[in-house]
């Protein structure tokens, strides 16, 4: 089973919600739809359940158009946010719902709701009603009554928003245990993106009704096709500012209004025809380093000062807030450093070492990458 | 201005219920924090724990049962909010919404008769901080403005202000991750700025630890821990404290300290001489941290066998990531880049390893923090 989108599209009123949409979930792939409220990603997820009439495009399960297929017949488990269970029903016949409103005998129902019950944990709770139930028992019942029917697709609708931060954690690997054993195609929609980085085997980033990008956690990472992928992915954000391309002799510059950094030869050779023009710098947190720990050469063309405005301790180490002076206010930055920075370094001028094989640099109208091949959006 | 809780209990008593005061368990449970004056605090649990109470109680919205709050040195029972110089920020939007964002700064200057060059002057020096586009905000109608940007300025009205204590229930958890992570910074920056002594009240453990100089634990009512990160992350008091903080889960195995060695399920681990010292014959439970693990050789006894359900790559931290079961525990395991699911086996670093009551959740052992240099 594989799901296919192409060029799906939802208006509401004279607003397109879902922008010409494409992409395709492989054979037992799990692959998150990610962006800010708004972009769209609910929607297209909704399209597929059935629970939205497809406008314009189509929307294939194997190779067969379903536009116009029923919900139910569409053979698909979801689960919402807020789970969606029945009050008024006890755990056992929440979980049973769907095999009963199949007309499944009552036998296998017998046997399949402990089953799925005990894979959640919450198989001395079947006789329980939902308002005796704690958020993340809930969340349970509602995985269990996905699990149960064997669907051919299973898709999520921010399915642990509601939980606190111990319960997602859990709630999170019974996900993909589940996926693991059904490997069915699964379309799982968040607006966390660490939540959908360790998540997802692929996963594409929406904005505006649009898929911005689509590939692995680690594609979308390293190689981000715009600026707002940089940004969107990754925590702390990506540090984005505004410098001028400059030429000197053989070398290419970054100009930052209180710093240089000389490109690598590749990716100077990439911006070669822009030289004396503006760009967008990317810089990872993590790319930033202190000069002794960096793991290069570290010299004037790649280093820059800045002072530090607060130490943020982590178990890796400490993310620092930095600030560099700027003609239109102090430029912030942050870094990630492996070790801890001491609070005596608050409010002093640092040096810090940028890894500059790493540097993204963006077009600042299009904000699409100038290191990509047009071919990668 | 210092702020003093001293022994404070609240309760609150269902109207027209049967149960008397002695049935229900009492929001605030005597309880006792110091802020010194410009430090902040965060005050962080889980929901229904009473950090919400325990600010309302500090602004004056609410009377304690007993016990006393001061400020500096003044019992403020008998002040009410109003006169207290405080600065509130709470999860909802309050705006003046007939007001553009520069009215909502301006009118506390106007209601208290200040000049219009000081009410300038200060609205101008909040925006320079608050970052870039933050002026283009206060020419907007508050009705126009979204739910972030309506914070944002709902922040800096605080902070215009100019209060002697400054009190934040959840004021970014309504605005998603990206603009949390900003507006936080902001948020830092002013009040470092100022040295406002601020209370600052989340569920988030990671925003707690970003916000607060020091970072109060309350559950049920009660201050579990005070103190900084790394007290809280490697000194925890008890299990409850070491399994909050972290932004993956602790390992907690049970297991049993006997002939210097910890058994845990299948698996035997001898102990270093000094914690073998330290630790008395009998059942525990051992709080291992997902980077506290090392890989063990392969030679049998060396490690325990972790069944694994995944490995996970995280790029932003360089980090690769097994989950699993080790030893019949749940264990998410920080492990070398390039490591494969078969054959792993682990043992916990005893260094950076806790112990635990097996019955209460007493920490018997705490590593401390890890010498970073």
């Amino acid at each position: 089973m594989t799901i296919t989108a192409t060029r799906l599209t939802k208006r509401f009123g004279d607003k397109t919600a879902v922008d010409g949409v494409e992409f395709e979930v492989g054979e037992g792939e799990f692959f998150v739809l990610v962006g800010p409220s708004g972009c769209g990603k609910t929607t297209t997820l909704r399209m597929i359940a059935g629970l939205e009439s497809i406008d314009d495009g189509e929307l294939r399960m194997n190779s067969v158009v379903v536009n116009e297929t029923r919900p139910r017949d569409r053979d698909i488990a979801m689960v919402f946010q807020d789970y969606a269970i029945f009050p008024h029903l006890s755990v056992r016949e929440n979980i049973a719902y769907g095999l009963r409103s199949r007309r499944v005998a009552t036998s296998v129902i017998k046997q399949k709701v402990p089953e799925a019950a005990a894979t959640f944990r919450i198989d001395h709770l079947l006789r329980r009603k939902p308002r005796q139930l704690s958020g993340g028992e809930r969340q349970r019942v509602a995985l269990a009554r996905a699990l149960v029917r064997d669907a051919q697709a299973y898709l999520y609708d921010e399915p642990l928003s509601n939980l606190d931060a111990q319960l997602r954690h859990q709630a999170r690997e019974d996900i993909l245990a589940l996926h693991q054993r059904q490997r069915k195609p699964t379309v799982y929609v968040t607006h966390d993106q660490s939540e959908a980085m360790s998540m997802a085997d692929r996963m594409a980033v929406m904005r505006g009704g649009r898929i911005e990008q689509v590939g692995t956690p680690r594609e979308l990472y390293e190689n981000p096709v715009s600026a707002f992928v940089a940004f969107f992915i990754g925590t702390p954000s990506i540090n984005l500012f505004e410098a001028t391309l400059r030429a000197d002799a053989d070398d290419v510059w970054l100009e930052a209004p209180a710093f240089s950094l000389r490109l690598p030869p590749t990716t100077a050779s990439a911006v070669a025809g822009r030289v004396g023009g503006p760009v967008t710098v990317g810089i990872r947190p993590e790319d930033l380093h202190p000069p002794r720990q960096a793991p290069f050469d570290v010299g004037e063309h790649n280093k820059f000062t800045a002072r530090v405005e607060l130490i943020e301790p982590t178990t890796a180490g400490s993310t620092v807030y930095l600030t560099v002076p700027g003609p239109e206010g102090d430029l912030d930055i942050a870094a990630g450093f492996t070790a801890r920075l001491p609070d005596r370094f608050a409010g002093e001028q640092v040096p810090l070492a940028v890894d500059l094989g790493k540097v993204h640099l963006f077009d600042p109208v299009t904000e699409r990458s100038l290191l990509l091949g047009a071919g990668a959006a | 201005m210092r702020i003093r809780i001293a022994d404070v209990t609240k309760q609150y008593v269902r109207e027209g219920s049967l149960r008397t005061a002695a049935d229900e368990p009492p929001a605030l449970d005597h309880i006792s924090l110091d802020i010194a004056d410009g430090e902040t605090v965060s005050v962080v649990g889980p929901s229904g724990c009473g950090k919400s109470t325990l600010l309302r109680l500090v602004a004056g919205l609410e009377t304690a049962d007993s016990g006393t709050v001061y400020y500096d040195e003044h019992d403020v029972a008998d002040v009410p909010p109003q006169s207290r110089g405080i600065g509130m920020v709470f999860q909802d939007y309050a705006l003046y919404p007939t007001m553009k964002g520069a009215g909502n700064l301006k009118y506390y200057f106007d209601v208290h008769r200040r000049t219009e060059e000081e009410s300038r002057a200060r609205a101008k020096e909040i925006a320079d901080i608050m970052g870039v586009g933050f002026e283009l905000l206060l020419g907007q109608q508050t009705t126009t403005l979204s739910g972030g940007e309506q914070q944002r300025v709902a922040i800096a009205r605080c902070v215009v202000r100019d209060p002697t204590l400054f009190l934040m229930d959840e004021p970014i958890v309504n605005l998603d991750a990206k603009l949390r992570e900003s507006t936080r910074m902001e948020m830092a920056k002013l009040l470092k700025r100022y040295g406002v002594t601020t209370m600052f009240v989340t569920h988030d453990q990671q925003e707690a630890v970003f916000m607060g100089d020091r970072i109060a634990l309350l559950r049920a009512g009660r201050v579990v821990q005070v103190g900084s990160f790394d007290e809280l992350y490697y000194s925890p008091a008890n299990l409850f404290v070491a399994s909050f903080f972290g932004s993956r889960p602790l390992t907690v195995l049970p297991a049993t300290v006997a002939d210097r060695a910890v058994h845990a399920g299948e698996v035997s681990w001898p102990l270093p001489a000094g914690l073998a010292d330290r630790l008395a014959p009998g059942p525990v439970r051992v709080g291992v941290r997902p980077e506290a693990w090392r890989v063990a050789g392969a030679e049998p006894g060396q490690g325990a066998p972790m069944a694994v359900d995944r490995i996970e790559s995280v790029p932003a931290e360089r980090l690769t990531l097994a989950h699993g079961t080790v030893a019949g525990a749940r264990a998410t395991v920080v492990v070398p880049a390039g490591t494969t699911a078969e054959g792993l086996r682990l043992v916990p670093d005893w260094d950076a390893a806790a112990f635990f009551g097996a019955d209460d959740e007493v920490a018997l052992h705490t590593p401390g923090p890890p010498d970073f240099f």
